[in-house]
């Protein structure tokens, strides 16, 4: 009978469904396949080595090493390579090298933690309702009420809903069983410059809090 | 007390278009005369639970977000964050009495909790 070759058993123990179904991002990883192929392998020959590896690799084993623990991402060139060595096709390899442009996940958690943030503080230094919102909740009559308040604004009521919102999301109002809504500035602040400045300093202490409350989950 | 959700809200970029979509899909009525300019959504049914529509803020994509009933919101929110969620608005009383928190679950996704008045 003849003895399987490696890519008899390459393909019988990989589980390429695995990629069609949920693959995790660490899945798409190039390296995650080196590793997968490494296992198999060494499966079938249980004295198969990293060095005997990197050797049909044809590179360094060192090298190959750091890439497999992820210390280090193999270029693009290296993988189209390595995916003909490994007899992947093209477009297994194209799927690779795209997969090594999407960010992991802290850093997409990063990205979207700048893009929040960033946002908010954008929202305050260019609409001025946020301002005239808690300027209003000082008057009277103030009524809690968005159609009146983007009436006395010149906005619409969505766009009031949205700077309420924010302005509770910043702690900077909040709302009364009385339906009052309060100013939280501390000290009230006086004019639309210093409400900016006000405004933009709890961003920035909110931002700093919730990137605590990441390191502290994590 | 069970937790039921209680009402399911869509956060959309262009709310008055959401609302002209699922009005036509569905023959729901949407109504904003309130003080929050809020868009209730009445689908018509007895089945199932009511909606609303809220405008979503530049850096939100378009989502969903369920509405759960709690007797406490205070303790219902400080035990979430217990649990890991992050709370994005605290407590709050809304005009007509009704209290409700929003927060981000430990998968990031937002949710509300709701103690009618």
């Amino acid at each position: 009978m003849r003895r399987p070759s490696i890519a008899d058993v390459r393909f019988r123990s990989y589980d390429y469904t695995r990629l069609h179904s949920a693959p995790s991002p660490q899945e798409w990883q190039f390296r995650t396949r080196l590793q997968e192929e490494l296992r198999i392998r060494k499966e079938s020959n249980p004295r198969y080595s990293l060095r005997a590896f990197a050797a049909f690799l044809e590179t360094d084993h060192s090298a190959l090493s750091q890439i497999l623990r992820g210390k280090r991402r193999p270029p693009a060139a290296q993988i189209r390579r390595w995916s003909k060595k490994l007899e992947l096709d093209a477009e297994e390899a194209a799927a690779y090298i795209a997969a090594g442009h999407v960010p992991d996940a802290a850093t997409r958690e990063r990205e979207n933690q700048l893009r929040h943030w960033t946002a908010e503080a954008m929202a305050i230094i260019t609409k001025r309702t946020h301002w005239e919102i808690v300027r209003l909740s000082r008057t009277s009559p103030f009524q809690p009420d968005c159609r009146w308040l983007a009436d006395q604004i010149g906005v619409t009521a969505d766009e009031v809903n949205l700077a309420f919102q924010r302005l509770l999301r910043l702690r900077l109002l909040q709302s009364d069983a009385a339906g009052r809504w309060i100013d939280l500035t501390n000290p009230p602040v006086l004019n639309e410059k210093e409400f900016r400045r006000a405004a933009l300093a709890r961003v920035r202490e909110k931002a700093a809090e919730s990137r605590v409350k990441k390191r502290g989950l994590s | 007390m069970a937790h039921p959700v209680v009402q399911f809200q869509i956060i959309s970029k262009t709310p008055d278009e959401t609302a002209r979509f699922y009005s036509a899909l569905f023959g729901w009525t949407i109504d904003a005369g309130n003080p929050m300019g809020y868009r209730r959504i009445d689908t018509g049914s007895k089945e199932g639970i009511q909606g609303g529509i809220w405008p979503a803020p530049p850096q939100a994509p378009n989502f969903v977000q369920l509405f759960v009933a709690v007797r406490d919101v205070k303790a219902a929110a400080a035990q979430a964050e217990g649990l890991g969620a992050k709370l994005l608005i605290p407590p709050t009383l809304l005009h007509e009495g009704d209290e409700m928190a929003v927060l981000h679950d430990p998968a990031g996704m937002a949710f509300a909790i709701w103690r009618r008045p």
